[in-house]
């Protein structure tokens, strides 16, 4: 039986390597908030990490684009989006990869999967900050946030329960843990951008509002309230989110015991354990 | 000619050194031979940095921005941020 025993959720952008070894002005506040999740992590002591990402047109792209896909390589390397940063091979556990894609067909997921793949930036940049050993196998699971229309919140929730229940029922690992990346609200190059970047957050109330309903332990009440048009509200990479709400039916109703926000950024730093 | 010859343009800039070094060398012509082809409106939209048009088009901004990350067409994050919001200004 593999048991989901915490998760992580943890931002991606792919500027903060460079920021924190520049010595940034947010450098400090960086180091503190991967360092926080990186110890974290190491004390939830687990096997493999159940890693729900959103490809950001990188390892899929229009010419073939799955809804839900499961990345089962012996290992993939990258980021394959930004060459200038360091390179790495995550290894991945293929076999339970393989038989996670498997079960999810059974179970009535039309789940894809890639036997061969680069991976982007937002397997590497949490990676490089929590575990840049990369000793730690991982199951790749794809979800379509940018490319529209988006999985339902429902869907990606029930995606999640039943990987849940699948590693339930297998014995390769003891422990795994669930790991999610991406904003709460971000738009990247869009009309929605602020002043000074080339980003922007345009929906901090909902921001708020993920972060109150993850404290209470509330997925049903997220999925309700992450709509099509609260998420296309929230800016271009704002179906993120649907990556934390799967981990979240992995991972069962629990709360945070830790949770820090970046405002500038729409995304949070969280860790169940 | 649908916008997804220009979206995969964005996409391909991303991961082909090649191509980036053959649209700062001669930009027309390596616009003009890129598959699947561009409409002329979109070629001379892309050369002329008009990011603006190209999001009018239907461009997806996610990969429209990473013209500027290479600075492309004379591009950078402040002049593709201006031109952005320029065209999709609501007209009063």
């Amino acid at each position: 039986m593999t048991e989901v025993v915490g998760a992580i959720g943890v931002p991606h952008t792919p500027a903060f390597p460079v920021m924190v070894e520049n010595g940034a002005p947010l450098a400090g506040e960086l180091r503190q908030l991967y360092g926080e999740l990186a110890a974290r992590l190491d004390r939830l002591r687990p096997d493999v990490l159940i890693y729900f990402t959103s490809d950001h047109y990188n390892t899929f792209f229009e010419s073939s684009l799955p809804i839900f896909a499961i990345g089962v390589a012996e290992s993939a390397s990258g980021p394959a989006d930004y060459t200038e940063l360091a390179q790495y091979t995550v290894p991945i556990a293929s076999g339970l990869a393989q038989r996670l894609q498997d079960q999810l067909v059974r179970r009535g997921f039309d789940i894809g999967k890639s036997q061969e793949f680069q991976v982007d930036h937002p397997i590497t940049i949490p990676l490089h900050f929590l575990r840049p050993a990369m000793d730690i196998p991982i199951v790749p699971v794809f979800i379509n946030a940018f490319v529209r229309p988006l999985p339902t919140a429902a869907r990606c929730l029930a995606l999640g329960r039943a990987i849940g229940e699948a590693l339930r029922g297998d014995d390769e690992f003891a422990r795994a843990v669930a790991v999610a990346t991406g904003s709460f609200s971000l738009e990247v190059g869009g009309p929605r951008m602020n002043d000074t970047s080339h980003i922007g957050v345009p929906d901090p109330d909902w921001v708020a509002r993920i972060l109150e309903l993850l404290r209470s332990a509330d997925a049903e009440r997220l999925v309700a309230e992450a709509t099509e048009e609260r998420i296309e509200g929230a800016g271009n990479a704002g179906g993120e989110i649907l990556d934390w709400i799967a981990m979240l039916g992995a991972l069962g109703a629990r709360a945070p015991d830790y949770l820090e926000v970046q405002w500038d950024f729409g995304h949070a730093y969280a860790a169940w354990s | 000619m649908s916008i997804y010859a220009v979206n995969k343009l964005c996409y391909r800039v991303v991961h082909d050194p090649a191509l980036r070094e053959a649209l700062e060398r001669d930009p027309g012509s390596a616009l003009r031979s890129f598959e699947p082809p561009l409409s002329e409106a979109q070629v001379t939209a892309v050369i002329g940095g008009d990011v603006g048009a190209l999001s009018k088009m239907g461009a997806d901004h996610f990969l429209l921005h990473q013209l500027a990350r290479f600075h492309l067409f004379g591009l950078d994050f402040g002049s593709y941020a201006e031109r952005i919001r320029a065209a999709r200004a609501p007209v009063s």
